[in-house]
């Protein structure tokens, strides 16, 4: 892995409810038409496509990107297909960037989509299997017993997660392709919207999202092409474990605690809440923020919540390590392109790139996706100077 | 849930069903609307000058975008370029007795469109045959708007 890897485009589609104007094709070329307008670079000009989203079953497609590839310009070129359920964004991210480490290609564009209108991500999850009890629940209901042992462990109190989604759609209100904006979301909207799954409210919970992000990988050859100053990739890597397994927590599994700490190994990362200027790391519940705190190393074992109480991760409160600028997956979840999502935020910020959220002189930003049963785990590092 | 013919595991019926909805974008939407509503066919005109129908939204040639614009009307006829016979169809097959799966070039295209042909027998399907549709009496959208292609004479 000799080579350096550089993001110099990158795109993304207004996340909303419903994009009924376009299919599949048509959202995910409006994301790769403005990664490539801002990398400079022609449809042509593309060496490999790594493409991603999440499960097939969701939208009834089975390898959509198979009749997508002649409209994405990948007749006689390589197109690799990731699957890593709600972590693809970013696990596709990082094979994209693998390929340009590693020497393969000069130029990768990377995507990941979803088009959460036209199934139901719900029922999708919880198909009922013979002899199984239904569990009728989606992910909401299958994370809540997650939350409800954090907070048994932690003893954190009820309103961090309310705290949590007010900050995250407050930081959705200064970017234009965050799907939910909520002018005047405030601690009493969220806390009295109905409680879905306990502790989880309405208000605490994602969006279901179509949309779709790109991003234009580079080698260093390439590194400038775009005229804007690139983001240089500093660490990849992902881990997974299995959904059932003898001693697994699924409060702070392990293979999101080995995959950050590879990850800051690689990086010479020491102290992420210091050395770290801004996260964007996959909340698609509210209480994922204090949670993963924990894993990821930004607080001790029962202190992640006091993290997220403290204003600590919110742009508005001048907090020091602000989590999920963008709004986040609490704001904007088309699941493929979650994880690409968060990787191209973090890219966007050390771009100096972020608009009305960007996080004063950006360095260095850490990007998190998060799969399946809390177990795929794709992170990785950018920074405004080279690694 | 039930014991096997044997009595020896449980069985068990598993229906995998989703309510899946599509959005089909501004080009294909056109082709399914005009048909449809009209009964018409429209192909799409790429750079290099060929007529593709079904119409892509791709140009295949300069990866560029195509537009509503550069639709036109082809067809209704045309001719089966390549066909197999399908001598047991199955249930929710367009053709409730043996008919041919079909690529049908429909006039003024030159990309073809898979379809069924509904020609009573074998003996008569044969390539080059013209073609010409049969639309559903009931049309809501979608490729089954035609019924099937029945040849023209």
């Amino acid at each position: 892995m000799a080579s350096r890897c550089a993001v110099i485009g990158i795109g993304q589609t207004k996340h909303t409810d419903k994009r009924l104007d376009v299919n599949h094709t048509g959202m995910v070329r409006e994301a790769c038409n403005r990664a490539l307008e801002d990398a400079r670079l022609s449809w042509k000009e593309v060496d490999a496509l790594v493409i991603g989203k999440a499960p097939d079953t969701i939208e009834g497609v089975i390898c959509p990107e198979l009749y997508m590839a002649e409209a994405l310009g990948m007749v006689g070129k390589p197109l690799f297909r990731v699957h890593t359920a709600g972590s693809v964004g970013g696990t596709t991210a990082i094979v994209g960037a693998e390929l340009v480490r590693a020497g393969v290609h000069d130029k990768v564009l990377v995507v990941g989509w979803q088009k959460q209108s036209e199934s139901d991500i719900t029922w999708a999850l919880s198909p009922h299997l013979p002899f199984d009890p239904p569990l009728m629940a989606g992910a909401g209901g299958f994370f809540a017993p997650h939350f409800r042992e954090y907070i048994r462990r932690s003893a954190a109190p009820d309103h961090v997660g309310i705290k949590v989604a007010v900050k995250d759609r407050r930081h959705a209100l200064r970017n234009p392709y965050a799907h939910l904006h909520q002018p005047k979301v405030c601690f009493e909207e969220i806390r009295d919207t109905p409680m879905l799954w306990d502790p989880l409210r309405y208000g605490e919970t994602c969006p279901s999202s179509d949309g779709a992000c790109a991003m234009v990988l580079s080698s260093e050859k390439y590194a400038y092409h775009g005229g804007t100053r690139p983001a240089w990739v500093h660490a990849t890597e992902m881990r997974s474990e299995p959904t059932i397994m003898p001693g697994r927590d699924e409060v702070n599994p392990r293979a999101g605690r080995d995959c950050a700490a590879a990850l800051y190994k690689q990086a010479g990362i020491t102290n992420p809440r210091r050395d770290f200027d801004c996260a964007e790391i996959y909340v698609a519940f509210s209480w994922f923020e204090p949670m993963l705190a924990e894993t990821l190393g930004f607080a001790e074992p029962g202190e992640g919540w006091k993290l997220s109480d403290s204003g600590a991760t919110s742009l508005d409160e001048g907090g020091d390590i602000p989590w999920n600028c963008s709004g986040g997956v609490l704001s904007s979840n088309p699941i493929g392109a979650s994880g690409t999502l968060r990787m191209a935020e973090a890219a966007l910020q050390v771009r100096g790139q972020a608009g009305a959220h960007q996080v004063d002189g950006a360095r260095l930003a850490l990007a998190h996706a998060l799969g399946g049963a809390s177990q795929f785990f794709a992170m990785w590092i950018v920074g405004s100077e080279k690694p | 849930m039930q014991l096997n013919d044997h009595g020896e595991s449980l069985c068990g019926q598993h229906v995998l069903q989703y309510p899946y909805r599509r959005a089909t974008g501004p080009i294909l939407g056109r082709f399914f609307t005009e048909i449809r509503d009209n009964g018409r066919f429209l192909g799409i005109k790429t750079s290099s000058g060929s007529v593709l129908c079904p119409p892509v939204e791709v140009d295949p040639d300069t990866l560029e975008d195509l537009s509503v614009d550069d639709l036109q009307e082809v067809g209704p006829a045309g001719c089966v370029t390549s066909w197999t016979w399908l001598s047991e169809p199955r249930p929710g097959n367009p053709v409730q007795r043996p008919f041919a799966w079909a690529l049908i070039k429909l006039d003024g295209a030159d990309s073809a469109l898979l379809h069924a042909v509904d020609a009573g027998s074998e003996s008569v399907m044969r390539t080059g045959m013209r073609v010409i549709p049969r639309f559903a009496d009931e049309r809501n959208g979608g490729i089954r708007d035609i019924a099937c292609f029945v040849p023209e004479d």
